[in-house]
């Protein structure tokens, strides 16, 4: 029952599939022609290995032409397709070995050109292969992706690196001048040539699928080269703005290259754009990366050559709104200044010159400061450590602006230093902080230099101490009487620091003033005798301490002194003088036997060479007993200088005469240099570290008394009492460090955080 | 051998000649203090910006010796009784002797 129902279902379906053959023709010639096509269509299909000699030519195409209808109209083609492709899988390993062969040789020499080989053969598979477009996309399409499924699994791994250097020399621009040979050996090409020389190279990889494979390998070959330009162009080029000749650059030579594989058949450059639009951006975005990258790996000698760095400068800016660079540069900025800057070999000048031209940098780069403020904290958390921070910015503070000492330019208006400000409510044009800005962040409105410098220290007044003792310097220093420049110095000073602040130096001021017109009126007094002395009078209380082992001057100084007190005392009833005797100079000239000689001296070394006016012959005991409360390195330097002029000798240890006659050897050296070098010395002035250190001297009697008749403390404990003493403004752990360095000699020892004394 | 000075230039200090401590060459000593303000005699009174002339010291018969400046606001206060802060004799001021 149930076979024979299959039976008929059986014979029907023959029946119909019999007729769709035979197309209702007598007897089975249908069925014949058929076989006939089939035959001649699948053996015109079949692929074959192309060394072999094609018989396509040989056929009629008519008859061919015919029999493809036939099939077509039998329905058949898909059958003929389906067995075309098995024909196919057949012959794919020539292909195989064809490949394995050129990439063997391509293993071994690292030849781009054997790709090239490679992919001009498989051109060839691909043409021989093909079936007619006739036969509609289907065959077409399932061709080519039989043929490349089959191509792109036999590659080798090494392939794509070929591909790549492949890819890569279509951009040397030796080829574009002169093509490689292989390119017209390995792709023909009829008719006129391309406007390009590599155009049929992309043509085969269109052509074979490899465009579209590989397009991110040929994307990256772009970004390498553009890469590669970049680095090997702008390295170091600081001095023009780079970004817009770089988008030039790109535009003339990358894009017309990228119409090749992005946009090959595309006629104009209007007609290309929606292709490469994509491809352009994200290429445009790898220009200003790049740079980003290769300005922020500069950004250190950018900014040491600021200001002639600003292009590059301006180029970082504008990458950075391009890329998110912010936090990179930040990073790499604070290692270079760690490693190149923040280290005991660099000079705190040259450190505060590059923080001066970081914040000047940074402040082109991100007007809102907010990478300032990240790069600057630790410059100025290492600069508060050091000791002669102060100082340097004091000295650039009055520096010379012709010397180039200064930090400043002088171009900038001076104006008041300025406190942290608190945010204006009502500022209609305030903005938000940026997003990367930290919570410790304050917005700070485009102070000046000299105000952040300043902000370094929490205290103005270690500025006011330091510039104090650097005024008193120059002024004491001052020969001819000319101190306009301090004037203008302590006037610009006064603007930035505030009046008050700046009181004391005032006085100084004015005491120079007070001291010259004292000294004319007394230097016009008849019988005057005092006309080489010309003091400067200083109020005592408003200088800066200045170092006392004042000593008393003999001989002719000693009158001197006293006719010009006697003098004064006339003049200004109610006051007199106390000689700092150590200070100042003194030219003289040491009348000798047979010589002169001139000298400019410090008056110790004036004392010195008075007394051996008096006898001839001194030791350096009897020397220092005489003048009194002076010290053995001092006299010893004042003789030094002396013997230096040739005008005396050390005959034995420590003992001195005085050559009348100039000894033979010391003549030549003084003939050799007859005028004496100024002794131009640092004025002694106490400087406001070793005031602390002195004041804590003091602290040091309290501190030993403490730990007498208490026994062993705390730090903490010591603090607290020591801030009953008088003047004690020290905090704990510079108490600290004091015990430390007490301990260090051996005064006091410390167990469990409990000091005694040793 | 001669030594022939040129020019000297010299550093000194001023100080009110008090009469009292005239040797002292110590310029580390802080120096007396007015009684009335205990600034220094040699600094200036709270009112003044400037030392020396501009504020100048006052001698009182009972040889205490203050800012002019300061001993002249006390005198004006009624509480005064025009009398030294000191020691609360009459004030008189005295004549300064010129001859050391």
């Amino acid at each position: 029952m149930a076979s024979e129902q299959l039976w008929s279902q059986v014979a029907e379906k023959w029946q119909t599939s019999f007729n769709r053959l035979n197309r209702n023709e007598p007897g089975i010639t249908g069925l014949l022609t058929f076989s006939e096509a089939w035959v001649l269509a699948r053996d015109f299909l079949r692929p074959r290995d192309i060394d072999e000699p094609s018989p396509k030519s040989t056929v009629n195409r008519q008859q061919l032409r015919a029999a493809f209808d036939n099939l077509a109209q039998r329905r058949m083609l898909t059958a003929l397709l389906e067995e075309f492709l098995e024909d196919m899988r057949w012959q794919l390993p020539h292909i195989t070995k064809d490949i394995e062969g050129l990439m063997k040789q391509y293993e071994a020499t690292s030849d781009p050109i054997f790709i090239a080989g490679c992919i001009s053969r498989l051109v060839l598979w691909h043409k021989a292969w093909a079936p007619f477009p006739e036969l509609g996309p289907t065959v077409v399409n399932a061709f080519t992706n039989t043929f490349q499924t089959h191509v792109f699994s036999v590659l080798p791994r090494s392939f794509s690196h070929g591909f790549k250097s492949l890819v890569s020399a279509t951009l040397n621009p030796e080829y574009a001048t002169e093509p490689p040979v292989w390119i017209t050996t390995l792709f023909p090409q009829s008719g006129p040539p391309p406007d390009r020389w590599d155009k049929p190279l992309w043509q085969a990889f269109e052509q074979l699928g490899m465009t579209e494979r590989y397009e991110s390998l040929i994307a990256s070959v772009c970004y390498e080269h553009v890469e590669a330009h970049m680095i090997e162009t702008y390295s170091k080029v600081w001095d023009r703005e780079c970004l817009s000749e770089a988008r030039d650059w790109m535009s003339q030579h990358i894009l017309p290259w990228l119409l090749m594989p992005y946009a090959p058949n595309a006629k104009t450059v209007e007609e290309a754009a929606p292709f490469i639009s994509g491809i352009g951006t994200r290429l445009d975005y790898h220009v200003c990366k790049t740079l980003a990258d290769l300005r922020t790996r500069e950004i250190f000698d950018i900014i040491v050559d600021f200001p002639d760095s600003r292009p590059a400068l301006d180029d970082l800016k504008k990458c950075i709104l391009r890329v998110d660079h912010r936090s990179t540069l930040v990073k790499t900025l604070r290692k270079e200044n760690a490693h190149r800057l923040l280290h005991p070999g660099a000079d705190t000048k040259m450190i505060l010159q590059q923080y001066v031209s970081i914040i000047k940098c940074l402040r082109i780069i991100d007007p809102q400061g907010v990478l300032l403020f990240k790069v600057a904290d630790p410059i100025r958390r290492y600069l508060r450590e050091r000791p002669d921070t102060i100082r340097c910015v004091v000295a650039s503070l009055v520096a010379d602006h012709e010397s180039g000492d200064s930090l400043v330019d002088e171009n900038d208006t001076v104006q008041p230093l300025q406190q942290a400000q608190v945010d204006d409510y009502s500022d209609l044009n305030w903005e938000p902080e940026p997003q990367d800005a930290g919570p410790d962040f304050r917005t700070n409105k485009p102070s000046d230099i000299i105000s952040t410098l300043v902000s370094i220290y929490d205290s103005q007044d270690l500025f006011i101490k330091e510039l104090q003792v650097l005024l008193a310097q120059r002024l004491l220093a001052i020969k001819d009487g000319n101190f306009d420049r301090e004037r203008r110095n302590i006037e610009v000073l006064k603007i930035r620091f505030g009046e008050a602040q700046l009181q004391v130096c005032e006085v100084m001021l004015r005491d120079m003033t007070d001291s010259r017109r004292t000294d004319q009126h007394i230097q016009s007094q008849k019988n005057n005798d005092t006309t080489q002395l010309h003091p400067t009078i200083i109020s005592r209380h408003f200088w800066p301490s200045l170092q006392t082992n004042t000593f008393t001057m003999p001989g002719q100084f000693k009158t001197i002194q006293d006719a010009y007190q006697k003098e004064f005392k006339t003049f200004k009833p109610d006051k007199k003088l106390v000689w700092m005797s150590h200070l100042g100079t003194i030219s003289l000239d040491i009348e000798l036997d047979d010589r002169t000689v001139s000298a400019d001296v410090p008056p110790l070394e004036a004392a010195i060479i008075e007394l051996f006016s008096q006898k001839d012959i001194w030791t350096i005991d009897e020397l220092i007993e005489t003048i009194g409360s002076i010290e053995r390195p001092a006299a010893v330097k004042a003789l030094g200088t002396w013997i230096e002029l040739g005008v005396i000798k050390e005959e034995d240890a420590n003992t001195f005469r005085l050559l009348q006659v100039a000894d033979a050897a010391a003549s030549s050296k003084t003939t050799q240099r007859p005028q004496a070098m100024a002794v131009e010395d640092e004025v002694p002035i106490v400087t406001a570290q070793q005031q602390q250190a002195e004041q804590m001297k003091v602290f040091w009697k309290f501190i030993e008394g403490m730990l007498r008749n208490l026994g062993s403390l705390p730090v903490d404990r010591i603090q607290q009492m020591l801030k009953f003493a008088p003047g004690y403004d020290r905090s704990v752990e510079q108490l600290g460090q004091f015990m430390e360095a007490a301990k260090r000699e051996g005064l006091v020892s410390v167990k469990d955080g409990m000091w005694k004394l040793s | 051998m001669k030594v022939k000075v040129k020019n000297w230039h010299a550093i000194a200090q001023w100080r009110w000649d008090t009469g009292t401590s005239s040797d002292t060459h110590d310029a580390d000593d802080e120096g007396d203090v007015c009684g009335i303000c205990r600034v220094p005699y040699e600094g200036c009174c709270p009112s003044c910006k400037m030392p020396g002339d501009d504020c100048p010291l006052i001698w009182g018969e009972c040889t205490h010796i203050f800012h002019m400046h300061c001993l002249l606001k006390w005198i004006g206060t009624a509480a005064s009784k025009q009398q030294c802060p000191m020691d609360r004799r009459p004030w008189v001021t005295a004549e300064r002797k010129i001859n050391n």
